[in-house]
């Protein structure tokens, strides 16, 4: 009010004193020259709408419209609802858009793994089920081991933790870990691994009144146990055959640095065991007091002794990297150590062996009772590889072990039996170990109950695979002490037993049949082990030659005449090869098993790479003397003669027909190996007969022709046949000579050319060739011979078939007019052929005899025919 | 000189041909060795051992010198011997049997050192590794075991240890035919061959199977390549096949995963191979009785040798210097002189007692390198020897010794005798000084009277 005042005196001072100049300054004043006119037309104008909704466009959202971003800060509310529903919400939205978890994977990590340890546990379980389905199957693909190391520190954290329901869900997450990335269990880690389980046991009285988390606990331990190195040889032995394919030079240090890298762990390990035997002292008075034992306690008992026991392996396997290491301190470190672990499994856990079940618990509770003593078993054999333990106690468990190999603990349900397997197929390993360490008086008890065992165990199942390869693991400790040769009586219960196995193995490759071909394979690696060393003494050499007869219902029998073939010709190829060789190593080799596999040989099935290993194998065998020379022989001509090759005698046949490549094959080969003996006129003494015998039975034209090669390498120039055998040769091989030229197409024939053919007539004429070279004589009997062949077509009686008799007289002509054109051309058999020219004239004369008389009734073709052989055969003479 | 020396099973000798001219030299007699059966001791002479027709029959090995073709030196160890190896300098010799066990000699001696059962089957081959601190032996049994010579020697580790081999490879299932060992000591790796068709690499270092390769049929023989890159392998039907071992897996190839060629024999049997690393020259023994040089690089034939009708069972390249010829030569001298033999004596047949084991200790040392230098030194057995016959007045040594002892007096009656020569000058010039100061004396007293 003053200020308004104030205003209007002056106001009314300046109207008295000077004469107020009114002026309209908007409407009056003219615009200058220049301006510049902006006035803007138009008929509508739209503004953009600004909001916070509008800018989540192009943005992926969840159902609930909410970008990663919010979701993300979400995670850190101070409301648990609030918490899980944008760990929801997440999961939600890496379910909907794949490739914006791929995008920010890392940064949804860094952000989510605080809620590791966090006190609401819908939300951890929420976290748990978000890494489990969508992050850690996303990361598979690229670097898992960044992913790791963000998650190691908190889940480390989150162990220490004081509520008890945190630390345990922090196992699971350390599991959910390990199964997504097993290289993560590194030196480094392992330490504060085992450090926290060993925490979480020792305060296992005061807060894990619960079972089931007990057991997800201890399952998590034997899990973290069975990753350590030297727990997974046997996964690491076949990577690195897989390896062996590289360049052989190449550096590696890697493999030395990882096992080295655990060795720090032993000590942890160690105090790990004091804690497990408490806890499952703690299990104890349930087996008595209670009705049942809980599935979830006996699954805890098992958990722990499962620990125990990788937990020994642990201390044997990596206190002998330490012992080997020049450091002196190792030494009396691991003595102490020796001391505590061995007072805490003498005086707390073998004591109590074995658990003997109570009257009323049920046959299921009898079987979970010995399956933990089997456990405890395998605990004290492992402990009793690297540090000696008390007589006593080693009688009680030998005896339980003896009692578990006689069945005396089986039921007579399935599901007993099979516990029963399975338990022991991991308990046999230990009986080589066991005999390796010296006999005692236990020895023979044991492999008796062994023996029994292997007899009474079904061929193919896991029991009877696990016997194979403990008696393969006892080869080499039986072998060292039979190879002292003394008549100990310890030593003639080991040959004893080895000789009950070895009779069995032939019986159980029959049985195993081709169904088994693991197992099968298995069998025969032992087979051939045992024939390379069956040397050390005389019955073991008989034991072993013995079986070649129980194994001849495995390659082949025949039982009048009827074939029955055995599993080897259905077997893989790597147990085919390892059976061959196994035939090498027998002293001798009788007919009975060489007829075997040479009705093995003959089979359609076998493949031909086999059928030229067996033949390898004999050959190997008989150079060694193991294989009588006229047994061996025999083989080869059981092979040659009876292998049968395509009825066909049609042209299309010779060409691709793969029996017949095959017979040719093996035929080089076979005489290559006649070659090879040596004395050629002994080889052929034994041969000549058998050949000269099979030759007149009119064998097919190829088993024919190999007789007639193998005849030829152990002959020499001039023959050694005797006078009878060339007779019966000079009777029949002009048969076989237009046999072959009959079947083998002519030159202009069109549907090959002419060199191959030609080739392949050559190679049936070659070794009549050598023979007319040789011996002279027989050349002259067979020219005598075909001269016959045309006078008796002519001459037979005219029957009905006028047409048919006319063919059979004309195709006799033209082949003996063909075969003695060929002979003509070759280069030996020519000078030769100048000797019996009157024979070749007889030849010529019958044809001519034949063309002008009328004793068959000829077209003009067929006259034409005639005409065309005696112009050729006039050519030979001029 | 660079030689090939080859030999059969049937009684052809010993054929020898210099390597660059083809030039045949002398070919030594009576020789009928088994596969792996000759060898160069040291490159002084040639040792072989004996094929036997009668089981029973004792061992056979024979010695020849390399100026004569007779044989030299006969001996008969306990049991046949069929693989025979040195040494790289030559003094010791070991030996296979067929009752799988492995003898060892010393060379000068003839002294059987060790003998053990290495195998349970017949020892197959035999072979040094390039320290001679290891010996490598393949079996019929298929297994292929490395053995330590300080080992072998150290009977209380003998005793301590459950193994006496330090690997034990089995995973050949047939004999196994050949065994070469490559160059890097104690990472060299081993190439074995067998009759299951694989040749298979094995590393010294780690004693793991580091390659298994296929072949499409029976590998005989093995040489390696001196870069190691590749090993040639003879086969039975013929050909040579060419295996890689610095490559990674070769898949696309005709015959078989690591296989990058071969070359043909024309269907004899290849028995033996070895390398002649001054031209790069493979050369190969077949059945049909030949001896052909290749050059590896060309895979050409370059000289052919025809040796026996038998079939050729081994090869052997030994380079021998132009000295040799000149030692011969002195050597036959001085053999000539003493009218007894340059060559060692011949294999014991069984090792000593213990009374003489109490003095004497095996001591093995590494060689100084593939050259061969001869052994200045004598052994104690020697040493006891020259004792006891010096012992004895009417031994030739001791008539030597005695000789020399002589001739050493001589030199000091020699020297004693000048000497009084000297002091009889000294006793003359001295009498004589003395008679003329005596005559002066004699003119002063005459001026006096």
């Amino acid at each position: 009010m003053p200020r308004s005042k104030a205003n209007n005196n002056s106001k009314k001072l300046k109207g008295i004193d000077f004469k107020k100049i009114r002026r309209k300054v908007g409407r009056k004043l003219p615009p200058p020259k220049n301006t510049t006119d902006t006035e803007i037309k138009s008929k509508a104008i739209v503004l953009p709408e600004q909001s916070l909704a509008a800018e989540k466009a192009g943005l992926a959202v969840n159902k609930k419209g909410l970008t990663l971003k919010e979701l993300l800060q979400q995670t850190s509310h101070h409301n648990p609802k609030v918490r899980r529903d944008a760990l929801i919400g997440i999961k939600d939205l890496f379910t909907r858009y794949p490739a914006e978890q791929k995008l920010h994977k890392y940064a949804a990590v860094e952000k989510l793994r605080e809620r590791i340890g966090d006190d609401d546990k819908v939300v951890r379980k929420s976290l748990y089920d978000l890494f489990k389905v969508v992050i850690l199957p996303c990361c598979k693909e690229d670097n898992q081991e960044l992913i790791v190391s963000l998650l190691m520190p908190y889940i480390f954290n989150a162990m220490t933790h004081l509520v008890v329901d945190v630390r345990m869900m922090a196992f699971d997450f350390l599991d959910l870990i390990l199964e997504f990335y097993p290289p993560s269990f590194s030196p480094s880690y392992a330490e504060k691994i085992f450090q926290n389980y060993e925490d979480i046991l020792v305060r296992n009285q005061y807060y894990l009144q619960d079972k089931g988390k007990l057991k997800d606990a201890l399952a998590g331990l034997v899990r973290c146990l069975s990753l350590l190195p030297w727990n997974k040889e046997e996964t690491d032995l076949h990577n690195k055959d897989a390896t062996g394919q590289r360049v052989l030079h190449a550096f590696e240090v890697d493999v030395s640095m990882s096992s080295n890298g655990f060795s720090c762990i032993i000590k942890n390990l160690k105090d790990l065991v004091p804690v497990l035997i408490n806890s499952f002292l703690e299990f104890i008075p349930l087996v008595h007091s209670m009705e049942s034992l809980e599935g979830k306690s006996f699954g805890c008992m098992i958990s722990i002794l499962h620990s125990i026991y990788l937990i020994v392996r642990s201390i044997a396997y990596g206190t002998d990297k330490d012992s080997e290491s020049p450091s002196s301190q190792g030494g009396p470190d691991a003595a102490v150590w020796d001391v505590n672990i061995s007072s805490a499994f003498l005086k707390k856990l073998f004591p109590r062996f074995p658990l003997n079940p109570v009257d009323h618990l049920s046959e299921k509770d009898c079987d979970r009772l010995f399956d933990l003593n089997m456990i405890v078993a395998k605990i004290f054999f492992e402990l009793n590889e690297w540090t000696s333990l008390p007589p006593n106690l080693l009688e009680t468990f030998l005896e339980f072990f003896e009692n578990a190999l006689l069945g005396k603990f089986c039921r007579a349900t399935q599901s007993g039996k099979a516990v029963w397997e399975e338990c022991l197929v991991q308990l046999l390993s230990f009986i080589p170990k066991f005999l390796s360490r010296g006999a005692s008086s236990w020895t023979s008890r044991l492999l008796q109950a062994f023996t029994q065992t292997f007899r009474e165990s079904k061929p193919g199942s896991l029991l009877k695979l696990a016997c194979v390869s403990a008696i393969e693991d006892m080869l080499t400790p039986i072998e060292s002490m039979l190879s002292i040769e003394t008549s100990n009586p310890e030593n003639l219960e080991l040959q004893d037993a080895l000789l009950a196995w070895i009779r069995e193995l032939p019986l159980l490759l029959i049985q195993l049949g081709d169904k088994h071909p693991t197992c099968s394979q298995v069998v025969l690696r032992l087979q051939l082990r045992i024939g390379q060393c069956s040397l050390l003494n005389s019955s073991l050499v008989c034991m072993y030659d013995n079986t070649q007869y129980s194994l001849l219902d495995f390659y082949c029998t025949c039982q009048g005449g009827q074939i029955c073939y055995g599993p080897f010709l259905r077997l893989p190829r790597e147990s085919q090869e390892l059976s061959l060789c196994s035939l090498y190593y027998f002293s001798y080799l009788d007919l009975p098993i060489l007829k075997s596999i040479a009705c093995c040989c003959l089979s359609a099935d076998l493949d031909p790479y086999v059928l030229f290993r067996i033949i390898e194998v004999l050959h190997s065998a008989y150079r060694d003397g193991h294989i009588k020379i006229a047994d061996y022989l025999s083989v080869f001509i059981t092979l040659v003669l009876r292998f049968k090759v395509s009825p066909e005698i049609g042209s299309a046949g010779f060409k691709s027909d793969p029996l017949c490549q095959t017979l040719k094959s093996m035929t080089t080969v076979l005489c290559s190996y006649m070659a090879q003996m040596g004395d050629n006129s002994l080889v052929l003494q034994i041969v000549e007969k058998v050949i000269i015998d099979q030759i007149p039975q009119k064998p097919s034209l190829d088993n024919s022709c190999s007789l007639l090669r193998m005849l030829v390498t152990v002959d020499s120039k001039p023959t050694r046949l005797s006078e009878q055998s060339i007779i019966i040769l000079g009777q029949h091989l002009s048969e076989y000579l237009m046999d072959a030229v009959q079947c083998i197409p002519e030159d202009g024939d069109e549907q090959g050319t002419p060199s191959i053919q030609l080739s392949t007539r050559h190679y049936y004429l070659l070794p009549c060739f050598f023979l007319f070279d040789r011996c002279h004589k027989l050349m002259n009997l067979v020219l005598k011979r075909m001269g016959s062949a045309i006078t008796e077509s002519s001459l037979s009686p005219i029957s009905d078939k006028c047409t048919q008799h006319t063919r059979n007289c004309l195709d006799r002509v033209n082949a003996v007019t063909s075969v003695l054109f060929l002979m003509h051309k070759d280069a030996k058999l020519q000078p030769i052929m100048s000797l019996f020219k009157e024979d070749i004239d007889n030849v010529i004369h019958k044809v001519f005899s034949l063309k002008t008389s009328g004793r068959i009734s000829t077209t003009i073709e067929e006259r034409h025919e005639i005409q065309c052989a005696f112009e050729q055969l006039k050519i030979l003479t001029g | 000189m660079e030689v090939v020396l080859a030999s059969s099973s049937v009684d052809g000798g010993i054929g020898c041909w210099d390597l660059h001219t083809g030039a045949e030299q002398l070919r030594y007699k009576s020789c009928t060795s088994p596969s792996h059966g000759l060898i160069s001791v040291g490159a002084r002479f040639i040792a072989s051992s004996q094929l036997r027709d009668d089981p029973a029959a004792t061992g056979y090995v024979l010695y020849w010198s390399w100026s004569k073709p007779q044989v030299e030196v006969k001996s008969f160890p306990a049991e046949q011997i069929k693989p025979i190896a040195a040494n790289h300098p030559g003094t010791y010799i070991a030996g296979g049997a067929p009752s799988g066990d492995i003898y060892l000699w010393e060379v000068e001696t003839g002294r059987l050192l060790k003998k053990w059962r290495a195998h349970f089957r017949a020892v197959s081959c035999l072979v040094f590794s390039e320290d001679d601190s290891l010996l490598v032996s393949g079996s019929e049994d298929g297994s292929v075991r490395v053995w330590s010579l300080f080992m072998i020697f150290d009977d209380l580790r003998c005793q301590q240890a459950s193994n006496l081999y330090e690997y034990s490879f089995s995973e050949h299932t047939l004999t196994v035919t050949d065994v070469v060992i490559g160059n890097g000591g104690c990472n060299a790796i081993i190439v074995s061959a067998s009759n299951d068709r694989t040749c298979k690499v094995w590393s010294l270092s780690r004693g793991m199977l580091l390659r298994n390769i296929v072949f499409p049929s029976i590998i005989n023989c093995i040489a390696l390549d001196p870069a190691e890159h590749v090993f040639y392998a003879g086969s039975e039907d013929g050909k040579i096949f060419i295996a890689a071992l610095n490559t990674e897996s070769i898949t696309t190839n005709n015959y078989g995963m690591h296989i990058i060629g071969s070359f043909s024999n024309h269907s004899n049997q290849v028995t033996c191979l070895a390398y002649g690393t001054s031209e790069n020259l493979l050369i190969t023994g077949s059945e049909d009785g030949m001896v052909r040089v290749w050059n590896a690089r060309t895979r050409n034939i370059v000289r052919m040798f025809k040796h026996a009708k038998g079939p050729v069972n081994n090869i052997l390249v030994v380079r021998r210097e132009n000295d040799s010829s000149n030692h011969i030569s002195s050597n036959v001298q001085a053999s000539s002189r003493k009218q007894g033999s340059n060559l060692p004596p011949p294999l014991e047949k069984y090792a000593n007692s213990i009374d003489d084991d109490l003095d004497m200790k095996t001591m093995i040392s590494l060689g100084g390198g593939r050259r061969s230098v001869d052994p200045s030194y004598l052994s104690s057995h020697v040493i006891s020897n020259y004792i006891k016959e010096l012992q004895h007045q009417g031994s030739a040594a001791a008539s030597e010794m005695e000789m020399e002892k002589l001739k050493h007096d001589y030199q000091k009656s020699v020297q004693m005798a000048n000497q009084l020569k000297k002091m009889n000058e000294n006793l003359h010039q001295f009498c004589v000084k003395e008679l003329l100061d005596g005559g002066q004396a004699r003119t002063l007293d005459e001026d006096q009277n």
